[in-house]
Parts: structure tokens; C-alpha cells; sequence
């Protein structure tokens, strides 16, 4: 995690961290504080990487970094490790604690946990509203003297409190507050503080850690002493951890633990709560046994009117139809006439031209999909109903080796593979995200291809939908349970914090959607015009008619689509929704059945994962895990592709 | 106090020896020499506490109940202190504690407890008047959170696997109030205003109070 060139003092003069549990509003203050946008959605695990702002205070600038949310200094996963690791091994000159004003339990348990490390810090109380509409009332004058900090409540969508966060970077203060542990745990602290090399952390608090068996911290350890005093440390925790029955991380969580009870019995009071009946009432139904699968079933019912028929159907229709066929497309065929040479004019109007087809294929068929799936979207996240899917998919995410947490990552596939290949950071083991990878990367279509095919689909018998989503399922599931099977482990249990159900703000929706088309327009259309560029030439030295001869027995003979369908499956090596659309033109100049269309359709899903994604495999991955799952993929979505056309075949069905 | 407890401890420990050489399938003139002593031996003949049925020792009725409860109370000590109070180097204070509790200590302890069959190491805990009744009425004072009828509240006690720590950082230790929302597919618990979607397995460990 050392992206970034910070050299050492410089951190100490003006680097400040914002931490905090998950899903508190880290990246709302965050966005407030530096003028940033850092994406913002409702629920733990947005934020997986560090983002990076400049905030300015009474003429002092001051960098403020971002964090992945935590529980502990001790993590439990990937993206808890990125926050401990920052806190670490640079040095800082402070640290924001953003809170849930809810549930100050963890608030405190973290709280003290960075008053142990010693390090200058603020409490910023976030939520303030929606703790006083439950009837809790934290103390802040009390809990400022407890604690020995500035304390600061805040409201951060209506922007309370942001001033005063600046104000007390100036600057913050030192908490005073030790817990005492268990004299055995004390008398080994003592002894580790004399050896415990310098960090921006006080030595106990590193030594408690060390004694909580934290992740990764003996390989910090032998990158700062040398190896027999690291055994030795290692024994000495060891020879301590005889003494208790519970592992020793316990006994400190624990110990910990009742001080938070004491300063929260002190601080906190609970008055009779005004509450939101009708959020909570639908939050409770959404995981219910018996009524979460209707609701399921009308949210995705919704998102089918809205992208499928509004966005697929009559957007598509508006731009492609009316926009680029009546205007755009003869208005350029018109402007380019004046150019002297037919090179050209092909180039960019003709049959592989970039106009006529990568920018209508980016913009019109696309382009619309994309971003009502993407405001569809951005309303899910923001209402905090994805993780509830966690609890009704847990038991199918048991058969592929995960378990209900892997629904995240899953379903921010379906907005884009590559971000939520990042978002596997957020899942506990190695072999969680190694499964989680390659399903994404295998079965799970992103909005532009899913935009593009449901706007297929939509033109067909629903009978063709129900086979193209069963055959994609069936496939996840079967080659998740397969994986599962080969990638040695054990599945760790479903533990998943679920966020409050919100009304969404719009503001943030359109926020969040148009920074989104934004990233598509730059990362998509690039692709679509080289690939463009390769057809075109390919198709001018007639190299594709040779192509399609020589994938013939593949494409026509195997999967029994016309030789045509050559050029979308080049298409899909590029982008997977490029080859989509592909075959979207060719539906539409009659050139499928719709029994063809599914056979292309569910090949292109399972189909090679888009440049963009196999990067960030190579990157999360490594190059070898990346070109193997590459490797599987290719000739397994020919595979299902080829036994769906002899299955259509031989069944006799009608579509 | 002091004097009989400490006349009576004696006796309480050679009935204990003796119950656990019983239980050995240890039970000789020898084994009782071996670990009680000649005297001891002596001491328990001449007091009627026990006597010989040809080569087989046996206790008069009032020795053998003692001897019971004497074995249950140190079993139920040892679950007590290593499952409740978290310590490893229990045996000595369950030595000690065997002789201070009293009968209504000793059965709250074991309706705790949950009326454990076995100790620590795996032997079985004789069953008191209160195991018995457990048939008419079953009521632990403690049981997991996933048996709680859904949509009720409870105070959690103690904590158990391995998920201690994450639970423990959610702000969720001995004290706290959790609510169970669900059960099926997953169990889903609400602690302060935080909602957790836990494998059942989890939600086992998080022991509450049954009783209000």
C-alpha cells in the first residue's frame, strides 16, 4: 500500500486520516471536508481503496486521506488491513474518528483503541439526526472530559459540524484514556514496550496488538528487528497465552470492552425513540423468509421497467432510430463526401465506420443503458437493501464456497466487473476472493452488456429470458460449487453488518451516476473504436472473411450461429457488451432466430472478461492466477454456448 | 467453621478419590492405600462411611450421597471457571470451591450452567434435584440467542467461538440488549442500532439470559 511518495516528515506536518467503522459517512465528510467526490452509497464496504483530498485550514493545508471502514486496529479482512497498515507505517499528524452517532459502543470501543496508540485525535459524532429521532443522547461535554479530546457532533448531509472538524485540527489533542488489563497481559506489555521498535503508534498500543495476534504484524515486525528478538517476542506471547483458557485477543476485546460500558453507562442516555416505521417495516420484511422473495422479485421487477423497457426500449429507440439513423449518421455521411478520399469516408461512415458503428453502438445503444442502470442502481445502494440480500442468498453462496457476504461484490458486478473485483477486498479469506473473482469474471454480466441484452430480450418471447438467466445461474452456481471443490479452504462464516434502510437523495444518485457514465465514456468508447479499427481493416484486407472460414467450425457448425456472428464475438474480445451489441444490429437485420439469439447471448455473458477487468485481476490476482482464469473461461463459454444450441436442437423447443 | 470445615474437607476429599477410582474401575484396598492413605482408610471404616462387601469397598448410603455431591459440585466449579470465567489453571479453586457452596448455590449454578451433563474433561457431572426437574420444566438461565423466540429482546451473558473478538468490536459483549429479528435464512440480531446477519453457528455462540 505504498502508492503514494509521502516523504517521511511531511505526513507528521500535515497528513490527517479519517477513520471509522464501515458505513458511517467516512466519504461524506470526506467530500465535504476536501471538495472531493468519493463515491457514497449505504452500505459497509464502499470505499475499499484510500482516496486522497487537500483541505485547507486558516491558511494551513492539510491532506486528508480516506479510509476503508473498520471495527479495530486488529483487522479482520483486506480492506480493514489497508487502514492499520496507513496508520502504521506513516506518520500523520492526526487522525479523524467519524462515528456512527447510533451505536456509540463501537464508536468507543475504536475510540479507545486510538487513545491507547497515543496519536492526536478528534471524535466527529456523525448522524447526530437520526440518533436523537431513536432517543439517544450522547454527552458530548462529558464524553470530552472522559476522553481528554474534542468531541464534535455532526450531521453531514445538511453539513453540520464541518466547521468545527477544521476548527479542532487545531490543533487536536492527545486522549489521556488508558484501560487497564489483566496484570499478566500488563507486565508483558511493560517488557514489549522496551523492544518494540518506533511507529507513528504508541508502543502499547502495538504491543496489544501484537498480543491480539493482528494480521500481518510479524511481518512489520521482522521489517524492524531482528529475527531472534522477533522469536523471542513471539514466544513470550506464546508462554502468556498458557495462562488463559480464551485466546489472548479475547481477554483484551473484552477487557476493552467493559470501559466502553463504563464511559457509555456515563455518557449515554436512551430516551423512548420517535421512529420511521414504514423504512423499518420494509428493512425487516426484505430478509424475511416468506416475504423477502416477493420484494425481491418487485425490486428487480422495477429495475426491468425502468432499464429494460424505459432504458433499452424506448431511449435506445429515441437516439438510435431517430437521433443517429434520421440526423446523425446521413449528416456525417453527407459531411464526409466533401473528403476526397473513399478510404476515409469509410473509415468513418462506412459499414465498420467509426461513426456508424463505435459511436452508435457507445452512445445510442449503450449510452442510455448504462446510465438508467446506473440510477437504478445508485437507488438500491443508497437504500441499503444489497447487503439484505446477503441474508436470503447466504444458504446458494454456501454451495459455491462463500458465503451471503459475496452478494455485494456479485451484484456490483452487474454494474461493473472491474469495480467490484476491487470490492472482493472487502470479503475475509484469500480463497473467498479468489472464488468471487473468477464468478465475476465468468458469469456475472456488467450494466453496459446486461443493458444491451435485457434491451434484446425485451424483443423477444419471455420465454428466451428465463432461458438466458437460467442458463447464466445455472452455469455461476455449477462452476462456483466446482471451484469450490478445487480451491482448498474452509468457508468462514456469514457475519455482515446491515445497514439502516434510507430514503435515497436523488443529489447523490445523480452524483454517483454521472461520475460512473463518466468513467464508462472514457474506459468504453476507446475500446469500441479500436475494436472498430480492427474490424475495419480486418475487413478491408479480407482477413475477416478468412476469419469467419476459419472460425466456421466453431461458431457456425458448433454453436450453429451464422459466420457473421464472427465479427460480435471479435467485438466481445474487446468489451463483452460490445459483442452484445453486436449481435443486438444483427437481431435487428434479421440475421438471428431467437434461438440464436440465446445460444449468442449466453456465450457472450460467460465470454472473456473486458480488458479493463482482466487488468485489475492481474492487479488484485497476480499475472498467473489472472491468465489461468482467462484460460478456463474462453473455452468454457464456448462450451455451454455449444451444449445450449445442441440442447435447442434437440429438444425441438419453440422460442 | 473453620474446624469441622476442615475436619469435613478431609472427608469430602477421600470420598471424592474414592468416587473417582470408581469410576476408574480402580476400586481395591490397594488403590484406596495408594491415594488416601492408611489412616484415611482407617478414618472412613471406623466413621461406618465404608465397609466391605468381601474385596468390594462400598459407602453406607449417607457416605455416598455426600461423595455425589462433593463430585458435582467440583465438575460444576470446573465448568463454571473455565467456560464462564475464562481461566485455564482452574483445578486448585475448584478444589476450594467444592466445599463453601451451599445446596441453593449449587443448584442456581447448575440451572446456569444449563445443567451440563459432563465437566471439562469429559466426565459426567451427577445429577442433582434440579437436573431432574429439568423434565417437567425446562428452563436454563442461559441459552443461545438463535433459540429465542423471534422478535424478543435478552441480556447476553457470556460469548463462546470464534468469532468472540468481531462480536465484541460490533459492541456486542456480556451486558448488552439483542433483539433476534430472524432466524431463517439467517439469523439477523439487532444490538444498540447496529443489524448483524450472522451463520447460525455465529449466533450459538451469544449466550442471553432466559429470565428477565
Amino acid at each position: 500500500m505504498h502508492d503514494h511518495e509521502d516523504n517521511v516528515p511531511r505526513g507528521v506536518v500535515d497528513k490527517v486520516v479519517l477513520v471509522g467503522n464501515a458505513n458511517v459517512g467516512k466519504s461524506v465528510i470526506f467530500g465535504l471536508l476536501t471538495g472531493k467526490y468519493a463515491t457514497v452509497s449505504n452500505y459497509p464496504g464502499t470505499t475499499v481503496e484510500v482516496t486522497h483530498g487537500n483541505l485547507s485550514v486558516a491558511g494551513q493545508k492539510f491532506y486528508l486521506v480516506d479510509t476503508p471502514g473498520t471495527n479495530s486496529l486488529i483487522p479482520a479482512s483486506e480492506d480493514e488491513k489497508v487502514t492499520r497498515d496507513i496508520l502504521l507505517d506513516d506518520p500523520f499528524h492526526s487522525v479523524i474518528q467519524m462515528a456512527d452517532a447510533k451505536n456509540m459502543k463501537r464508536t468507543l470501543m475504536l475510540a479507545l483503541q486510538l487513545a491507547e496508540a497515543e496519536v492526536p485525535m478528534i471524535l466527529v459524532l456523525n448522524m447526530w439526526d437520526e440518533a436523537t429521532e431513536r432517543g439517544i443522547e450522547t454527552d458530548i461535554r462529558g464524553l470530552e472530559e472522559i476522553l481528554g479530546i474534542r468531541v464534535i457532533s455532526a450531521i453531514a448531509p445538511q453539513k453540520k459540524g464541518i466547521n468545527q472538524i477544521r476548527d479542532a485540527l487545531k490543533p487536536p489533542l492527545r486522549s489521556g484514556f488508558r484501560i487497564s488489563y489483566d496484570v499478566r497481559i500488563e507486565k508483558l506489555i511493560d517488557e514489549l514496550v522496551e523492544v518494540l521498535p518506533d511507529s507513528p503508534l504508541s508502543r502499547r498500543s502495538v504491543a496489544l496488538m501484537l498480543l491480539s495476534g493482528a494480521t500481518g504484524m510479524t511481518a512489520w515486525l521482522t521489517s524492524h528487528l531482528e529475527e531472534a528478538l522477533v522469536k523471542d517476542i513471539e514466544t513470550r506471547i506464546d508462554d502468556l497465552q498458557k495462562h488463559f483458557e480464551r485466546p489472548l485477543s479475547e481477554v483484551v476485546a473484552r477487557a476493552r470492552l467493559a470501559s466502553v460500558e463504563r464511559i457509555y453507562e456515563r455518557t449515554v442516555t436512551r430516551t423512548v425513540p420517535s421512529r420511521h416505521p414504514i423504512l423499518e417495516v420494509f428493512g425487516r420484511l426484505s430478509t424475511h423468509p416468506l416475504w423477502g422473495l416477493p420484494i425481491l422479485a418487485g425490486v428487480l421487477y422495477a429495475i426491468w421497467l425502468f432499464v429494460g423497457d424505459f432504458g433499452a426500449g424506448t431511449l435506445v429507440d429515441l437516439l438510435e432510430s431517430v437521433v443517429f439513423e434520421k440526423y446523425l449518421n446521413p449528416w456525417a455521411a453527407a459531411m464526409t463526401s466533401y473528403l476526397p478520399f473513399q478510404f476515409i469516408r469509410d473509415l468513418l461512415v462506412g459499414p465498420y465506420g467509426i461513426i456508424t458503428m463505435a459511436l452508435t453502438y457507445a452512445i445510442a445503444i449503450i449510452l442510455p443503458i448504462t446510465v438508467t442502470f446506473f440510477l437504478a442502481f445508485g437507488f438500491l445502494e443508497d437504500s441499503g437493501y444489497l447487503p439484505r440480500l446477503a441474508v436470503m442468498s447466504n444458504r446458494i453462496f454456501n454451495a459455491m464456497g462463500l458465503n451471503g457476504k459475496a452478494v455485494l461484490p456479485m451484484v456490483l458486478g452487474l454494474g461493473c466487473v472491474t469495480m467490484a473485483t476491487m470490492t472482493t477486498r472487502i470479503l475475509e479469506t484469500r480463497r473467498e476472493r479468489l472464488i468471487t473473482t473468477f464468478l465475476l469474471a465468468l458469469a456475472v454480466p456488467c450494466s453496459a452488456q446486461l443493458g444491451v441484452i435485457m434491451g434484446l430480450l425485451s424483443a423477444l418471447s419471455y420465454r428466451v429470458t428465463v432461458l438466458w438467466v437460467a442458463s447464466v445461474i445455472l452455469t455461476l452456481i455449477l462452476s462456483g460449487w466446482l471451484a469450490s471443490q478445487v480451491v482448498p479452504g474452509t468457508r468462514p462464516s456469514l457475519f455482515l453488518e446491515l445497514p439502516p434502510i434510507r430514503r435515497p437523495r436523488f443529489r447523490n444518485i445523480v452524483i454517483k451516476t454521472l461520475g460512473r457514465v463518466e468513467w464508462y465514456l472514457r474506459e468504453a468508447v476507446p475500446l469500441f473504436v479500436i475494436g472498430t479499427l480492427i474490424l475495419f481493416f480486418l475487413d478491408r484486407f479480407h482477413l475477416l472473411e478468412w476469419l469467419r472460414r476459419a472460425f466456421a467450425p466453431v461458431v457456425v457448425s458448433f454453436l450453429g450461429l451464422p459466420g457473421e456472428a464472427t465479427d460480435a464475438f471479435i467485438m466481445g474480445f474487446l468489451r463483452r457488451d460490445y459483442g452484445a451489441a453486436g449481435f443486438f444490429e444483427m437481431f435487428k437485420n434479421g440475421l438471428l432466430t431467437p434461438g440464436q439469439v440465446l445460444v449468442a447471448l449466453v456465450t457472450v455473458t460467460l465470454f472473456v472478461p473486458c480488458l479493463a477487468n482482466l487488468l485489475m485481476m492481474v492487479k488484485e490476482r497476480g499475472v498467473r492466477t489472472a491468465l489461468t482464469m482467462l484460460g478456463l473461461i474462453m473455452p468454457f463459454a464456448v462450451l455451454i454456448g455449444g451444449a445450449l444450441n445442441f440442447l435447442i436442437k434437440v429438444s425441438g423447443i419453440r422460442l | 467453621m473453620t474446624e469441622t470445615t476442615g475436619f469435613s474437607g478431609h472427608v469430602d476429599e477421600m470420598l471424592e478419590t474414592f468416587w473417582e477410582l470408581r469410576e476408574k474401575n480402580d476400586l481395591s484396598r490397594n488403590s484406596l492405600v495408594r491415594e488416601i492413605t492408611r489412616d484415611g482408610l482407617d478414618h472412613l471404616e471406623s466413621t461406618r462411611f465404608l465397609t466391605w462387601a468381601g474385596d468390594t469397598p462400598v459407602l453406607s448410603e449417607e457416605a455416598e450421597a455426600r461423595a455425589r455431591d462433593i463430585v458435582r459440585r467440583h465438575r460444576l466449579a470446573e465448568r463454571l471457571f473455565r467456560d464462564v470465567l475464562d481461566l485455564s489453571n482452574f483445578e486448585e479453586d475448584a478444589c476450594t470451591f467444592e466445599h463453601v457452596i451451599s445446596p441453593d448455590v449449587e443448584e442456581a449454578l447448575c440451572t446456569f450452567l444449563g445443567h451440563p451433563p459432563t465437566c471439562p474433561h469429559g466426565r459426567p457431572i451427577p445429577k442433582g434435584p434440579c437436573c431432574s426437574a429439568l423434565s417437567k420444566k425446562v428452563c436454563p438461565l442461559f441459552s443461545s440467542v438463535a433459540h429465542l423466540e423471534v422478535g424478543s429482546k435478552a441480556k447476553v451473558a457470556f460469548l463462546k467461538g470464534s468469532h468472540v473478538d468481531k462480536l465484541t468490536h460490533m459492541g456486542l459483549g456480556p451486558g448488552s440488549t439483542v433483539r433476534l429479528i430472524q432466524k431463517r435464512p439467517s439469523v439477523v440480531i439487532q444490538v444498540e442500532e447496529t443489524t448483524l446477519a450472522l451463520d447460525h453457528e455465529i449466533a450459538m455462540g451469544v449466550f442471553v439470559k432466559t429470565t428477565s
